[in-house]
C-alpha cells in the first residue's frame, strides 16, 4: 500500500490504521493522538503542501509590506516610485490572494475529511489544484517583479499588464475551484458512505458556506479575467472599464466573504480546541452563515460608491438594506463565539464577576490569544470602520484615502491572517506532527502581530481622515508648484502607521521563522499527544 | 495532557446537544462594541456635515 506522505511509514506514521475504516482504505488514515480525530493521510499531505506554500506567499508579501510601509512613512520614504507601485501590486496579490487561498484550500480539505471522518475525494484533483495554484502564483510574481504588471492588485482596465499576469490569476482561480470541487466531492462521499451521524459540525457548515461563496466568487473572476486576458493579447479590442469594475468586485468583495466565513470557522474550531467551548445555538449560528451566502454578493456595491457608472438607488439599496443583513451575520458570530467561550469557562468554575472567565482564559496559548485578538480586532476595528465606510454619504469622505487600507488591514490581516496563524499553532503539531521550538516566543507572537496591526491600522485610518490618499508614492508632492497641504497631524498618523508596520512585520517574521523551524526541524510527535500550549 | 484538545473529538460529536447558558460578560462586550460604533458613526456624519454644508 503506497503511503500518502513522502516520509516512509515506519518512521512517522506510527499510529496508522492498517485496516480499512469508514471509507478510508487500509493504511491511509490515522487517529490523532491529541484530539482523537481521524486524519486522512492524503488530505494530510495536501494540508501540509498548502500550508507550506501559504507561508511562502506570506513571507514574500511580508517583505514587500515592510518596504512599501517604509515608503508611505514620509520620514523614511524608502523606495522609488516604480518599486513602490510594483511592490504594492506584489504585496496585494501575495497576501490577499496566495497566502489566503492556499490556507483556505487546506482548511477545506481538513474540515471535510477530519471532521467528517472521511477520506479525501480525489488525490488527482488535489494534485491538479495544487500544481495549478503554484504555477499561477509563480507566473504572477515573476511577471510583476519583471516590471510587466504595475497595475495594482485590482488591475483596473484600461491599465494593461502582460498577458501572463492575467493567465497566472486565471490558473490560481481554476486551481482553487478544483480544490473547492474536491471539497464538495468529499462532502458527497462522506454522506454517501455514512461516515458521520446526524448533521455536519458547525465548522464544516461554515466551511461549506465559504466554499459556496467561493464558487460564485471564482465564476465572477473567470467572467472578468478571461476577456481581460484576451484583451491583453490584442485578441479582444476593448474591455469596458465600468463593466470591469462592476464584475471585478464580484470577485474582490466576495473573496473577502470567503475569508470571513473561513475565519469564523477557524474561531469556532480554536475556541473548541483551546477552551473546550461548543456552539451555543446551532440554528442561530448556521442561520448566520446562510445570511452570508444570500446577501454578500449585493454588498460588493460598497466598492463602487463613488463610481459614476452606477446609479444612486442601486448603490443605496445594495449597501444599506442588503449589506446590513450580511453585517448582521458577522454580529451574530461576533456574539456567539465569545459567548461559547464564556459558557465553557464558567462551566469550569471561572465565575468571578463579569470578566473572570476572560481573565482566566488561556492567554498564554497562542492558539487562543491569536483567535481572541483576531475576534476583537475584526469586530472593534474592522467591523466599525467597515460599516461606516460602507455608508454612501460617508464614503465620499473616505474613498481612495488611507482609511480604506486602514479598514481592511484590520479585517483580513488583524482578523483572518491572525486567526490563521493561531490555527498554525495546532496544524503544525497535529498535522505535521512536529513541536514548536522557542515556545515562549510563540506565546508572545500573536500579541506582537496584533499590536503592530492595530497601530498601523489606526495610523492609516486617521491619516486617511486627514485626506492622505492610498496608493500614493509621495504625499509631499516634492518639486510641485503648489503646497502639499498635509499638516503635522497627518504626519504623526503616518508615523504611527510606520511604527505599527515595523512591529507587525517583526510579528509576522517571528511567526514564519518559528513555523518553518518547527515544520522542518521540530521534535517529532509520535504515539503521544502534543505538548499542550 | 492537553485537556481541552483531548476533548475535541467528543465536543464535535456532541455539539448538537444544547445546554443552559448565561453570558453576561459577552453581553457587556457587545454593548461596548455597539457604543463604539455609535460614536464613530456619529463622528463621521458630523465630519461630513462640516465639509458639506447644507443650506
Ligand atoms: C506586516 C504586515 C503588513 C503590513 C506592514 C502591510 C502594509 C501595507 C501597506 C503599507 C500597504 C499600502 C497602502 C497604500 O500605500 O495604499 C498595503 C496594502 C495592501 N495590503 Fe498590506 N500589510 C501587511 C499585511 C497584509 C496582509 C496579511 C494582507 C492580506 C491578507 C494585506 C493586504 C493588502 C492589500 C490587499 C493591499 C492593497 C494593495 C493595493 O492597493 O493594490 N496586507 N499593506
Ligand atoms: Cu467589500
Amino acid at each position: 500500500m503506497a503511503n500518502a506522505v513522502a516520509i516512509p511509514a515506519s518512521h512517522e506514521e506510527s499510529e496508522v490504521i492498517t485496516k480499512p475504516v469508514g471509507n478510508h482504505a487500509a493504511g491511509n488514515s490515522r487517529t490523532c493522538d491529541t484530539t482523537g480525530l481521524p486524519v486522512c493521510l492524503t488530505a494530510q499531505l495536501f494540508i501540509r503542501l498548502n500550508a507550506v506554500l501559504g507561508v511562502v506567499a506570506l513571507l514574500a508579501g511580508g517583505i514587500a509590506a515592510l518596504l512599501i510601509a517604509l515608503t508611505r512613512w514620509p520620514a523614511v520614504h524608502l523606495l522609488d516610485p516604480v518599486w513602490y507601485y510594483r511592490l504594492t501590486t506584489f504585496h496585494g496579490l501575495n497576501m490577499l490572494i496566495f497566502w489566503i487561498l492556499f490556507m483556505e484550500v487546506g482548511i477545506l480539505y481538513f474540515a471535510s475529511t477530519t471532521l467528517l471522518n472521511s477520506r479525501l475525494f480525489s488525490k488527482g484533483m488535489a494534485w491538479a489544484s495544487f500544481v495549478m495554484m503554484v504555477a499561477g502564483a509563480v507566473l504572477v510574481d515573476v511577471t510583476i517583479l519583471g516590471g510587466k504588471a504595475d497595475v495594482m492588485m485590482t488591475s483596473y482596465v484600461p491599465l494593461k499588464a502582460h498577458s501572463n499576469f492575467y493567465l497566472g490569476i486565471i490558473l490560481v482561480a481554476v486551481g482553487t475551484l478544483i480544490g473547492v470541487a474536491n471539497f464538495f466531492g468529499t462532502l458527497y462521499i462522506a454522506k454517501r458512505d455514512k461516515t458521520y451521524a446526524g448533521s455536519v459540525p458547525l465548522v464544516v457548515f461554515g466551511a461549506t458556506a465559504a466554499a459556496i461563496i467561493a464558487v460564485v466568487t471564482l465564476l465572477h473572476g473567470a467572467l472578468v479575467m478571461i476577456p481581460t486576458w484576451l484583451w491583453s493579447m490584442d485578441i479582444l479590442k476593448e474591455v469596458d472599464a465600468g463593466w470591469y469594475r462592476l464584475v471585478w468586485w464580484g470577485l474582490g468583495h466576495q473573496s473577502q466573504q470567503v475569508n470571513v466565513c473561513a475565519m469564523v470557522s477557524v474561531w469556532y474550531f480554536l475556541a473548541t480546541l483551546t477552551t473546550g467551548a461548543k456552539p451555543l445555538n446551532q440554528a442561530v449560528c448556521r442561520g448566520a452563515f446562510v445570511l452570508y451566502i444570500l446577501f454578500i454578493n449585493l454588498a460588493s456595491a460598497h466598492h463602487l460608491l463613488v463610481d459614476p457608472g452606477v446609479g444612486a438607488s442601486w448603490k443605496i439599496w445594495n449597501t444599506s438594506y442588503a449589506m446590513y443583513l450580511a453585517v448582521l451575520a458577522s454580529m451574530i458570530h461576533g456574539f456567539t463565539v465569545p459567548a461559547s467561550v464564556e459558557t465553557a469557562m464558567r462551566k469550569k468554575g471561572h465565575n468571578r464577576g463579569l470578566f473572570g472567565w476572560l481573565a482566566a482564559a488561556p492567554w498564554k496559548n497562542p492558539g487562543f490569544s491569536a483567535f481572541f485578538l483576531s475576534l476583537l480586532i475584526f469586530g472593534f476595528i474592522g467591523g466599525i470602520t467597515g460599516v461606516t465606510l460602507g455608508t454612501q454619504q460617508i464614503n465620499i469622505l473616505a474613498h481612495n484615502t488611507l482609511r480604506i487600507p486602514g479598514h481592511f488591514h484590520s479585517t483580513v490581516v488583524g482578523g483572518t491572517s491572525l486567526a490563521f496563524m493561531g490555527l498554525a499553532y495546532y496544524v503544525v503539531p497535529l498535522i505535521f506532527k512536529r513541536e514548536y521550538y522557542a515556545r515562549g516566543l510563540a506565546r508572545v507572537q500573536p500579541y506582537l502581530f496584533a499590536v503592530g496591526i492595530v497601530l498601523m491600522s489606526l495610523g492609516m485610518s486617521f491619516a486617511g481622515s486627514y485626506g492622505v490618499p492610498r496608493r500614493h508614492w509621495d504625499i509631499e508632492f516634492t518639486g510641485a508648484q503648489f503646497a502639499p497641504g498635509f499638516g503635522s497631524g497627518a504626519h504623526v498618523m503616518l508615523g504611527l502607521m510606520g511604527v505599527g508596520a515595523v512591529i507587525a512585520f517583526v510579528g509576522l517574521l517571528t511567526f514564519i521563522l518559528l513555523t518553518v523551524a518547527a515544520v522542518f526541524f521540530g521534535k517529532k510527535i509520535e504515539n503521544r499527544a502534543m505538548t499542550p500550549w | 495532557m492537553p485537556e481541552n484538545e483531548e476533548k475535541a473529538a467528543e465536543v464535535f460529536a456532541h455539539e448538537h446537544e444544547e445546554e443552559e447558558h448565561k453570558t453576561p460578560g459577552t453581553v457587556v462586550l457587545t454593548l461596548a462594541l455597539l457604543i463604539s460604533f455609535a460614536v464613530y458613526y456619529f463622528a463621521n456624519w458630523k465630519a461630513l456635515a462640516d465639509v458639506w454644508h447644507v443650506r
